[in-house]
């Protein structure tokens, strides 16, 4: 496990970094926490000529609370994040799904951008940016521009960046007023990937109704899917058990699924089904959850 | 003998010497030690396919790569290397032989085919990856299934029908007695591969040292005097000549107790280009190499009587032993081990097993920790609730009806195996007592149908082999392992007291333990005793660590030799008190005389005589010194046993298990340190727990393995272990020295039947038969749609 010979850089302004990129394009990656690059490079899966670290740029390590959302930008830790009062009291499902994200010690050294633009198929952050909307914004030599989360997501471990941009911040919006929102996922063992999970958050009306629900899901080959039908079924209802249930049956039926030795197909759709009918019974009963976590 | 007065070091929980500078990271393990600067270090080439001809191999851009050394192929490394050849002295077994780099054809992925040696293990590894080979990919036999049949690929071409090893055995009254029974309940049970995954991968440092052309060989292994006598005869290098110190070990569970092929290319290319070489593994490289375990199939008929008590037993065992015999233990271990302990703690008169182990092209299989127990007890302790399920009898009183009985002790069961001592039926009283299994019964027959929520209860009663001396292995045909283990005890002229132990620690805190057991039976202080093992070049002989024979083995050779040295030391000490030597007595390095205990003098005053530093001569016919060694040769085995009993929780609609309640009543004879062997039980149990329901080596149908990444191979973590409630009953062996009767599987054999058991339980009502590890969510969904499927069609 030693990686393959690669250039190291490692600039102390967002301008360098942006200059390096410009010069190196698709040779070089982004070092930010390094959690899931390393150890792809060191099994030689990865192994880019250049590696820029951002490590050395203050200017990208804030975590902002705006109006239209809270930011983070490239450098925000994870569990910073988690740990964040802003992020704790008005982004509620991103908290839930960091305390699924590794361990403690990768969440001290991972970012939220880094996740985000590695795009794993099994990871938490990308079902949430996707749930929640969020606004990416990446930045080049040449200028930034906002990208939709829909539109960020390409695949799995594919993003929609130029091969000169970098994932400069992430804005998430505030879960509006009367929300609740709910992160579960579940696999072989209580830590480490899961076999699937869902994202969800419900805006209630005073009524008691679902005036709008956000739901994404994933469960393997391919990145976090968000599950739209589902949501135009649930807006205007009553969450209940027998709506929870027939929701979760229609987001099984939409969503790509993967078979392989972790799980077969067929267990991961039925999964699918469980969990999004459970994380819709928690936010209709008002339950909090708190995952364990390590 | 313990003098009367001393205080006991042995059964106090007594701090571990190794902590503090384990948990300051202080521990030095392989790759801390500081290589010279003109070390080279090695990359090996692997085989992509699990079964292929090599037609050709070019290393020529390999060699070019600025850094690089040299690069060898099976070839080379033939002028000056003998292959590996497992010799195993049992009926039906038949020898393989193994290069230390393929020959012509590979039989495995990952095995190796070529190595770099290069100035840094970068350039290595790059290196590795410039050798083209040319191969012609031929059929491979990868399941164990598939290579068990008259038209599989041939791993070996002189291994018929891959037929590695087969043993058959029948007690007299076997036939009579099964075709009288009243009914026959029979099952087949499937246990799945895994592997020890020692946080520390292997590696080896080989230094030379030019004056007297010897070689210092530090490796990361559970048997150093073992690989020594291997290093030279493959080598043809004089065993003298050879000095193997194993540094800390970062966990072995069996892993490390084979000798590897690197170990000798690394040791063979030191001697070769008379360089230090330095070879480290790195995860990938020890999943696809190092051994696996437990890929078995055990097929079990019961013939029963109306009471659930089994009147005869048959197990048919099929083992998967990989592509190779590993060194020492062979093929045969598991395959003889699961078919020899199944018995265990019941009173069964007659019984019969066929046994055989199946070559394939995988990665050669080996003793993790437990050999074939864990596996042998889920089928056996599976089965005993099959028997209660299938006559309505509760499973705790089916195995109450036909455990052996206290006072049958000493018995001699089905194979001739003597049991001296035990405590099965006190045991399992009380682990139901403290798991409230007879409350949880209640409980349990009041659940409804539409529960989320379904829970059951498991049981594993076993018996454990332990400490096995040399009778123990010439039973199995290994007689390349001694089975005697060793202890040398000096008195140095200060008086303090050094102990070097033929074992080598991956972990088991042995300075703490033989401290104890020294202080003791030599009535010297724990904290005078240094304690010292691990370097063949000071400690003697021995078989060194594994099979849970540590305390059994290294206690008992510790003890005899303290009774040899505290009477020199008696003598010396009656000649300075003028007493008679019977009225002496040794107390916390101290002397007295019992009869005026005001009297005495200490260790110092005595080892000053002894090694002649006073004006006081040696009493006559004393020689100098104080200093013994003795062997000790352990009894066929020592016979721990203990009970499992495990609650789960099986979510109904995502089978996912949590495990509730755990209970472990463990009895292991006399406990030298109650915190080590409580650590041992938790440790094992924590493997056990990830053998029953996660951890699976996956092989595909081309034999690629698909998960030799830690990510992919899982193993459980902390929110997957429950707390662990452990008791201990302490019924001392009569047949081994010190009473002791060995710790380290007991907790992994007991776990995987436990936890299968009550997921099993579990499951029952639903109709779903579980035969089959690991236990994971997808796997248990769908037996339970399956039989949800086969009522469904029924009523229709």
């Amino acid at each position: 496990m030693k990686p393959a010979p690669f250039e190291f850089r490692a600039p102390v302004s967002l301008d360098g970094v942006l200059e390096e990129m410009r010069e190196h394009g698709e040779a070089a990656r982004i070092l930010a926490g390094g959690q899931s690059l390393v150890p792809l490079m060191n099994l030689r899966m990865l192994q880019p000529s250049v590696l820029v670290s951002i490590n050395h740029c203050k200017e990208l390590s804030y975590i902002r609370a705006e109006e239209d959302g809270l930011v983070c930008g490239a450098l925000a830790r994870q569990w910073d994040v988690e740990h964040d009062q802003v992020a704790i009291q008005r982004c509620p499902l991103l908290v839930q799904a960091l305390h699924h994200v590794g361990a403690r010690s990768n969440r001290n050294r991972g970012t939220v951008c880094g996740s985000l633009a590695h795009a794993d198929p099994l990871a938490e952050l990308p079902a949430v940016a996707l749930a929640l909307d969020a606004d990416m914004i990446a930045a080049s030599s040449t200028g930034r521009r906002v990208v939709p989360a829909r539109e960020f997501f390409v695949g799995a471990l594919e993003n929609s960046l130029r091969p000169d941009e970098i994932l400069e911040a992430v804005r998430f919006p505030y879960a509006p007023t009367g929300s609740r929102s709910c992160f579960i996922e579940l696999g072989n063992r209580n830590h480490g990937f899961a076999i699937a999970g869902v994202a969800l958050e419900v805006t209630f009306g005073e009524d008691g109704r679902c005036r709008r629900a956000r739901l994404a899901v994933m469960g393997g080959e391919n990145i976090a899917k968000r599950a739209s039908d589902t949501e135009v079924a649930l807006a205007g209802s009553i969450i209940d058990e027998a709506a929870a249930r027939e929701a979760g049956r229609l987001t099984a039926s939409l969503v790509d699924v993967a078979g392989d030795f972790h799980a077969d197909a067929a267990y991961r759709r039925e999964l699918v089904a469980v969990l999004v009918e459970r994380a819709l019974i928690q936010v209709a009963s008002g339950a909090a959850g708190r995952a364990r976590s390590i | 003998m313990i003098a009367q007065g001393h205080p006991r070091s042995i059964g106090k929980h007594v701090p571990r010497r190794e902590d503090p500078y384990l948990l300051r990271g202080e521990g030095r393990f392989l790759d801390d030690i500081a290589e010279p600067k003109d070390t080279l270090f090695l990359s090996f080439a692997m085989s992509p396919h699990a079964h292929a001809r090599i037609l050709a191999i070019r290393t020529d851009a390999a060699s070019a790569l600025p850094g690089v050394v040299a690069v060898y192929t099976a070839e080379d490394m033939a002028r000056f290397v003998k292959p590996i050849r497992t010799v195993i002295e049992i009926q039906g077994y038949r020898a393989s032989s193994r290069m230390v780099l393929a020959q012509d054809e590979v039989r495995f992925v990952g095995e190796h085919v070529a190595v770099v040696v290069a100035e840094d293990p970068y350039i290595a590894q790059d290196a590795a990856e410039l050798i083209e080979v040319d191969y012609e990919p031929l059929p491979a036999a990868v399941r164990l299934e598939e290579a068990d049949s008259e038209s599989a690929p041939l791993v070996h071409e002189d291994i018929p029908r891959n037929v590695m090893f087969e043993a058959a055995f029948a007690s007299p009254d076997f036939q009579a007695a099964f075709e009288s029974a009243e009914m026959i309940v029979s099952e087949t049970f499937r246990t799945g591969r895994v592997a020890g995954v020692p946080l520390e991968p292997r590696g080896c440092l080989a230094l030379l040292d030019h004056v007297a052309d010897s070689l210092l060989f530090y490796t990361s292994t559970q048997i150093p005097h073992l690989a020594r006598t291997a290093l030279s005869e493959i080598l043809d290098f004089p065993e003298p000549r050879i000095r193997v110190v194993t540094p800390e070990v970062g966990g072995g569970f069996g892993t490390k107790a084979q000798f590897y092929t690197e170990e000798v290319v690394t040791a063979a290319l030191a001697l070769n280009l008379r360089r230090p070489i330095k070879w480290v593994q790195d995860r990938r490289e020890e999943l696809l190499t190092s051994i696996h375990a437990r890929d078995h199939i055990y097929r079990l008929e019961a013939a029963i009587d109306g009471e659930g008590r089994i009147k005869a037993l048959r197990t048919d065992l099929t083992t998967n032993a990989g592509a190779y015999s590993s060194y020492p233990f062979g093929c045969t271990l598991e395959a003889t081990g699961g078919a020899r302990m199944i018995v265990g703690p019941y009173d069964i008169r007659n019984y019969a097993f066929h046994t055989r182990a199946i070559a394939t092209h995988t990665c050669p299989s080996g003793a993790y920790r437990g050999v074939a127990q864990p596996s042998c007890f889920m089928a056996i302790e599976g089965l005993m609730d099959r028997i209660g399920r299938k006559l309505g009898i509760d499973p705790a009183t089916v195995r109450q009806r036909n455990l052996i009985r206290s006072e049958q002790l000493p018995y001699t069961n089905v194979l001739g195996v003597r049991y001296d001592t035990g405590s099965y039926e006190e045991c399992l009283r009380r682990a139901l007592e403290r798991v409230d299994y007879w409350n949880f019964r209640k409980r349990q027959a009041e659940a409804r149908d539409d529960d989320e929520v379904l829970r059951g209860i498991g049981i594993c009663c076993f018996t454990e082999v332990a400490g096995a001396g040399s009778g123990g292995w010439r039973v199995r045909g290994l007689t390349k392992v001694p089975g005697f283990d060793s202890a040398s005890i000096k008195v140095e002229p200060t008086g303090k007291v050094t102990l070097l132990v033929s074992q080598a620690a991956a972990g088991q805190g042995h300075l703490t333990t033989f401290a104890q057991v020294l202080a003791d039976y030599l009535g010297v202080k724990v904290e005078d005793v240094f304690v010292s093992e691990g370097d063949t070049a000071t400690a003697p002989y021995g078989t060194n660590t594994f099979a849970s024979r540590g305390a059994v083995a290294a206690g008992g050779a510790v003890i005899k030799a303290a009774q040899s040295l505290r009477q020199k030391i008696a003598r010396i000490a009656a000649f300075l008190l003028d007493v008679d030597v019977e009225r002496v007595e040794l107390t916390e390095s101290k002397a007295i005389d019992k009869e005026n205990p005001e009297k005495s003098v200490d260790f110092r005053q005595v080892a000053q005589i002894a090694y002649s530093m006073t004006s006081v001569a040696l009493p006559q016919g004393e020689s100098f010194g104080l200093e013994v060694v003795e062997m000790y040769d352990p009894p066929l085995a020592t016979w721990p046993n203990a009970v499992h009993a495990v609650v789960v929780a099986v979510d109904r609609r995502t089978a996912k298990v949590s495990i509730e309640k755990y209970v472990v009543v463990h009895d292991s004879g006399r406990l030298i340190n109650p915190m080590i062997v409580d650590g041992q039980i938790h440790g094992g149990i924590v493997q056990g727990i990830g053998e029953a329901l996660m951890e699976q080596i996956v092989y595909d149908e081309d034999g690629q393995m698909l998960n030799a990444n830690l990510l992919d191979y899982l193993m459980p973590m902390a929110l997957d272990v429950p707390q662990i409630d452990i008791s201990h009953i302490e019924t001392p062996s009569i047949d081994a020295l010190g009473g002791f009767k060995g710790v380290g599987e007991g907790g992994v054999i007991g776990a995987v039947p436990a936890v299968t058991n009550a997921v099993a339980d579990a499951l029952a009502r639903t109709g779903a038969n579980i035969n089959r590890l690991p236990l994971r969510p997808s796997y248990l969904l769908r037996e339970m749609r399956r039989r949800q499927l086969a009522v469904d069609g029924d009523r229709k």
